[in-house]
């Protein structure tokens, strides 16, 4: 085990992936010399070289085409964006290519690409850097979803999509880069997609929470077990597959839910867990499941104004005393 | 200001409540406290008393109406009050009683007093229900989380008589956690058996493990030990999972049939004689008193015969407790009359006697007392012994059930002519068969087929009877 920063371990499991195998390989945005604006792939360049770690034009939709040659032919890239709004440039071919080609090509062919970068807000980089993009991803089948909280999963998960023979999109998040975690040193620790992480144990109501939103949760579970009210803290990790059993298990046992994400709550993942956990566990509920998730407005450039729009603590810890019929 | 009189809940069970007949017209005073109107529910009769004192200013559901409980059926208040808004109220029954900015008085008033009429019949009149008409917003509906509903039906606890915490008394599982808590602890059997007798479980102390209700502890409070053959059977019916077409509520009559026709197996030996009557002479008889204008029928006949025949064979008129059987001076014949949805049994009084003249006029009497409703508990009671005739219906013959805890009932079918031998040849005669049940716990095979060979022998001979 080794104490590392998300960033770090990110940046570890890429370069023992292409010292593994030599068809993985980065290409993205200012990745090389700069090592990436957020340091995920950090002085790969000077190990690597430039031909494995490769410098890319502003220009996405190039490059990701680039990449699905790359991947059709046999290699294993690891497409870079340096903010995961950009994808939107490279929407055709992400979407009507990438999620599309294996299908297209009657199986016959395999893109065994991953798509990685971050998003979300915490550095007032407004509406066109602060977007969560996994709703769009989710939605349009083909892509793997992978959202880690932590050092920990997002290791044993980037692992597991370079190994994979499919497109994964592996979505990162800006302020969670520095937060760090214990990362086991087996170069073979992976841990499989579909599988939720319990983070905390509680009896009175379930909190499923993504990404920035983990912690939140689990800092809105203290306030809440003050209060009397246990609450139950899972982070499904992947969106797509996604573990709802281990959700429904949960609801089945407390008989109350909150889906709580950073992206839009309108049209957002919570809607599609909301209503999966409805009809999975229909009778076992006391109140209707509750969403949390960004207000239906463009990320705003200053901070506060970011927190006025993404739910924060307090909104978790007031969702849940409502599930729980529980009033100040 | 004007109150609302609605139809009150009485017994955990009731849903709603047949109103049998208002006691004051539109527009007279009435007392607090005074019977305002009688209904029936399906567990008993009762009168209602009025809640406040005022004029009965408008009947909202009239005599004979089904109505749900807490709905809206009278408004009493001063004469000239303008009560439109408050029968406009009662119009839209989505809205319930507007709490707050009503005046307090608006509010509707459960009528408080309950008379139990018919003694036998245990009816559940506790006081202190729980306050359930916050759980039922509108229409009766419950209004309950899915969860609430799944531990209900786990814990066998009816939604309907919780009080609900959540938003707008929304039930939530804690709601049924708490009830469960509180409720008394009792065997399933003794829930089912509650039920059926229509008693509630509070207050009933189980002398089961840590207090627990058995069903011997509902039975001791309810005084109806032979009730559980009926409870128990009906049970197992709802468990067997056979797709009833149409569910009727029990009603108050049935329930007190089935009860005793139950006792009656239970308690009494029954056994059975059977014998063919020649009604020939009888016959010749009602003719000829038709022609003087006298109006008699077969069974005013019979019934003659029989309360000679019991007068002659005093054991067939008695009955039997712990300890001694009691023969009764007094011969009094119930009569079995089929209602509407039931039966009953009034009594000829003293039939001995009576002339055939007078038991015709009682008994025409009584069978129209019975099919209107009109029957006195005085008409009910004081019978010894009992005659069933289902010749009307064309029956030959059948088995009739003994009226508890009289010691006999005689089944009369139906006078038809039959070929029957006479001096060696086949002649055709109006013949009838009768049916002696006797309770051979009282009266042994012997004495019993005297007692009936003696009512043949009346019949055969009406002339004796005189």
């Amino acid at each position: 085990m080794a104490n590392k920063k998300i960033a770090v371990a990110i940046r570890d499991v890429i370069a023992e992936e292409m010292r593994r195998d030599d068809a993985v390989f980065v290409m993205g945005e200012d990745i090389g010399e700069q090592g990436g604006v957020f340091g995920c792939t950090r002085d790969l360049q000077k190990e690597f070289g430039k031909l494995r770690v490769r410098d890319t034009p502003i220009a996405e939709a190039g490059y990701v085409g680039l990449g699905i040659g790359a991947a059709l032919t046999g290699m294993r890239p690891i497409i870079d964006f340096m903010y995961l709004d950009f994808t939107f440039v490279a929407g055709d071919q992400l979407l009507n290519q990438v999620a599309k080609l294996r299908y297209m090509y009657g199986g016959r062919a395999s893109l065994p690409m991953v798509i990685r970068g971050q998003q979300g807000i915490g550095r007032g980089n407004a509406g066109t850097h602060s977007q969560s993009v996994e709703t769009i991803f989710t939605h349009i089948p083909g892509f793997k979803v992978v959202m880690p909280s932590n050092a920990y999963d997002a290791a044993g998960l980037l692992r597991t999509a370079i190994r994979d023979n499919n497109p994964v999109m592996f979505i990162e998040h800006k302020a969670l880069y520095i937060t760090s975690d214990e990362v086991p040193d087996d170069p073979d620790f992976m841990i499989p997609f579909g599988q939720a992480a319990i983070k905390r144990q509680g009896k009175d109501a379930t909190i499923v929470a993504t990404s920035l939103m983990v912690s939140r949760a689990l800092e809105a579970a203290e306030i809440l077990a003050a209060d009397g009210i246990e609450a139950e803290v899972i982070d499904p990790r992947t969106l797509l597959p996604l573990d709802i059993g281990t959700i429904v298990e949960s609801v089945k046992k407390t008989g109350r839910a909150l889906v709580v994400h950073e992206a839009h709550r309108n049209a957002g993942i919570g809607a599609e867990i909301g209503s999966e956990i409805s009809e999975e566990a229909f009778k076992y509920l006391d109140a209707p499941v509750a969403r949390l998730g960004a207000k239906a407005c463009t990320l705003p450039f200053a901070l506060v104004l970011e927190d006025a729009v993404v739910p924060g603590v307090d909104d978790i810890v007031e969702s849940v005393k409502d599930l729980c019929y529980r009033k100040n | 200001m004007a109150t609302k009189v609605i139809m009150p809940k009485q017994g955990l069970q009731m849903t709603e409540g047949n109103i049998i007949e208002w006691k004051k017209a539109e527009g007279e005073v009435v007392e607090e406290g005074e019977p305002l109107f009688e209904m029936e529910t399906d567990k008993l009769t009762i009168d209602i008393d009025s809640p406040v004192s005022g004029t009965l200013l408008k009947i909202v559901r009239a005599a004979g109406e089904v109505v749900p409980i807490t709905e809206l059926i009278a408004v009493i208040g001063e004469p000239g009050e303008d009560i439109s808004a408050l029968l406009a109220d009662a119009e839209s029954v989505a809205a319930p009683a507007a709490p707050g900015a009503a005046p307090e008085s608006t509010a509707p008033v459960m009528p408080p007093s309950v008379d139990t009429r018919g003694a036998s019949d245990a009816a559940s009149a506790s006081a202190d229900q729980p306050a359930a008409v916050n759980g039922l917003p509108d229409n009766g509906r419950v209004f309950a989380t899915p969860r609430a509903r799944m531990r209900a039906e786990e814990h066998e606890v009816e939604l309907s008589t919780l009080a609900g915490s959540g938003p707008q008394g929304l039930i939530i599982e804690r709601d049924v956690l708490e009830a469960i808590k509180n409720a008394p602890r009792a065997s399933s059997l003794a829930r089912k058996v509650a039920e059926q007798m229509g008693v509630t479980l509070d207050g009933i102390s189980g002398t089961g493990p840590q207090g627990r209700i058995l069903r011997d502890d509902v039975l001791s409070v309810v005084g109806h030990s032979s009730g559980v053959g009926g409870a128990t059977g009906s049970a197992s019916v709802g468990e067997a999972g056979l797709q009833s077409a149409r569910k009727l509520p029990i009603s108050g009559m049935r329930r007190v049939i089935a009860r005793r026709m139950r006792e009656s197996l239970d308690t009494a030996a029954q056994a059975v004689h059977r014998i063919e009557v020649d009604m020939s002479e009888s016959g010749r008889m009602r003719a000829k008193l038709k022609d003087l204008g006298i109006k008699v029928s077969y069974n005013d006949v019979v019934m003659k015969a029989v309360a000679s025949a019991l007068r002659e064979h005093p054991r067939m008129n008695a009955t039997m407790t712990e300890d001694e059987i009691i023969e009764f001076s007094e011969i009094n014949i119930g009569m079995a009359v089929a209602v509407e949805e039931g039966l009953l049994v009034p009594v000829l009084k003293a039939v001995d006697r009576m002339g055939l003249k007078e038991i015709h006029a009682e008994s025409q009497r009584l069978g129209e007392l019975a099919r209107d409703g009109g029957l006195s508990s005085a008409d009910m009671q004081g019978g010894t012994f009992s005659v069933s005739n289902l010749g009307m219906y064309e029956i030959d013959s059948f088995t009739a059930v003994i009226n508890s805890p009289e010691s006999g009932i005689l089944a009369v079918g139906a006078v038809k002519d039959r070929v029957v031998p006479e001096n060696g040849e086949a002649v055709i005669r109006p013949m009838a068969h009768l049916s002696l049940t006797y309770d051979h716990r009282i009266i042994d095979g012997a004495p019993a087929a005297s007692f009936l060979r003696t009512v043949k022998t009346l019949l055969e001979n009406p002339y004796l009877l005189i």
